[in-house]
């Protein structure tokens, strides 16, 4: 039973023991991704999470974009984004956008450091399994790319109506949105369990 | 060469961190999430999240998503009523892209995943590789609806110039993110292992 995997799309038994350094395998009957063994895969998760950390600090510090017409303009911020929803009286709306742009994605860097740190040293620390476990069960649920598109069709879709310029913040979330699901795509859940495992047994 | 499954050999696979152990507990050994053979009621809630899914697309539709209050008139919207109006202002690609998103995307996956869930206790012709590569389908492009409602979100925060103009979101941007999300909850239900049981059964019977 070493080293076997069970196809999350068909259940189907895989021995992926054999898997070499930066080899990654998919089961043969469905086609669904198994995993990969990426060379130095925490340190690139910690490289991407604190470059995207640090985008989001910026994205969150400046004028996201602004809108002009007729002699008035109106500036907003990232977080002006969800609190005007909430001001008009869609609090759920507000909560569920504030949530799945910003929220989430912060929560999930800040996880992703404490998880990968230990990991990158290779030290078992007791946080690792509830840490690793919050980022697997809501990583699904961050929507960083799906705004980009979000606000580019706005400004495709106000271009015509007034003069619209986008702001330091947008480009440092349009990198942090690159960054972030870099990291989190650079972290395999079936890697990063066993080295949990391996972690915990080689210290009891 | 042989397929043996987990299931076969009394195995659970844990959805969390994938470890292996025996299908007579209930809690994983490694992580501690609760632990089964296949997801819990999956077709049961899959199907209840889908209707669910279709009422709130009801709504979603009918009422406007956003409001513009221009020099004291009032105008809705509706997700349709939008991507008309971009095409009439010549704005054909983004229009595309709100029709893709928005009409396209939910309908498509709420007709992918009941047909997924309805050939999953009968025999299809579309083999079971493709109906797992239609469910992976339906999963990724599940957050992508999200955009129209960061659209109106963005468009409310931004644009306001005095009494002049204004937007405001109107109650079809609940519903329809209502409908995304509970349709992605619908995908995460759904056991894409139960397609491949079904084959198992068939060919064990014949």
């Amino acid at each position: 039973m070493n080293g076997d995997i069970a196809c999350h799309g068909c259940d189907l038994l895989v021995n992926v023991a054999e898997l070499k350094e930066g080899e990654s395998a998919s089961c043969p009957r469905c086609g669904h991704f198994l995993t990969r063994r990426r060379p130095n895969a925490y340190s690139k998760v910690l490289a991407y999470s604190v470059a995207s950390l640090i985008l989001l600090v910026l994205a969150n510090s400046f004028s996201f974009l602004s809108f002009g017409a007729s002699g008035l303009e109106s500036v907003i911020t990232l977080r002006e984004t969800p609190m005007a929803v909430w001001k008009y009286g869609m609090p759920e709306v507000a909560i569920m956008v504030a949530a799945f742009i910003i929220v989430i994605p912060a929560m999930i860097l800040v996880l992703l450091l404490i998880l990968c740190i230990p990991l990158e040293r290779g030290r078992y620390r007791p946080w690792l399994i509830p840490v690793a476990k919050g980022i697997f069960l809501t990583q699904n649920w961050s929507m960083v790319e799906v705004f980009i598109i979000g606000v580019i069709v706005s400004l495709v879709k106000i271009a015509a109506m007034a003069t619209v310029v986008l702001g330091i913040s947008f480009w440092a979330y349009a990198g942090f949105s690159i960054c972030f699901t870099l990291a989190v795509a650079s972290l395999d859940r079936y890697q990063c369990w066993e080295r949990i495992e391996q972690l915990g047994a080689a210290r009891a | 060469m042989t397929q043996v499954t987990a299931a076969s050999k009394d195995l659970a696979a844990c959805h969390v961190c994938c470890k292996l152990a025996s299908s007579e507990l209930h809690h994983c050994p490694r992580c501690g999430a609760a632990m089964h053979l296949r997801k819990r009621d999956s077709i049961q809630r899959t199907l209840a999240l889908l209707v669910t899914a279709c009422l709130l697309y009801i709504p979603a539709n009918l009422y406007p998503i956003m409001i513009t209050d221009q020099l004291g008139q009032s105008e809705g919207s509706t997700i349709l009523g939008g991507v008309i109006l971009l095409i009439h202002h010549g704005a054909v690609p983004v229009a595309l892209v709100i029709f893709l998103f928005s009409v396209m995307v939910p309908i498509g996956k709420l007709l992918s995943m009941f047909y997924l869930v309805w050939t999953v206790k009968r025999h299809s012709r579309v083999t079971p590789r493709q109906r797992t590569v239609m469910y992976q389908i339906t999963e990724f492009v599940g957050k992508w609806s999200m955009v129209d409602v960061f659209v109106v979100a963005i468009l409310v925060a931004l644009v306001h110039l005095g009494g002049i103009l204004g937007i405001r979101p109107g109650i079809a941007a609940l519903s329809f993110a209502g409908v995304v999300i509970v349709t992605m909850i619908a995908a995460e239900s759904f056991d894409p292992r139960l397609i491949w049981d079904e084959m198992e059964e068939q060919d064990r019977g014949s």
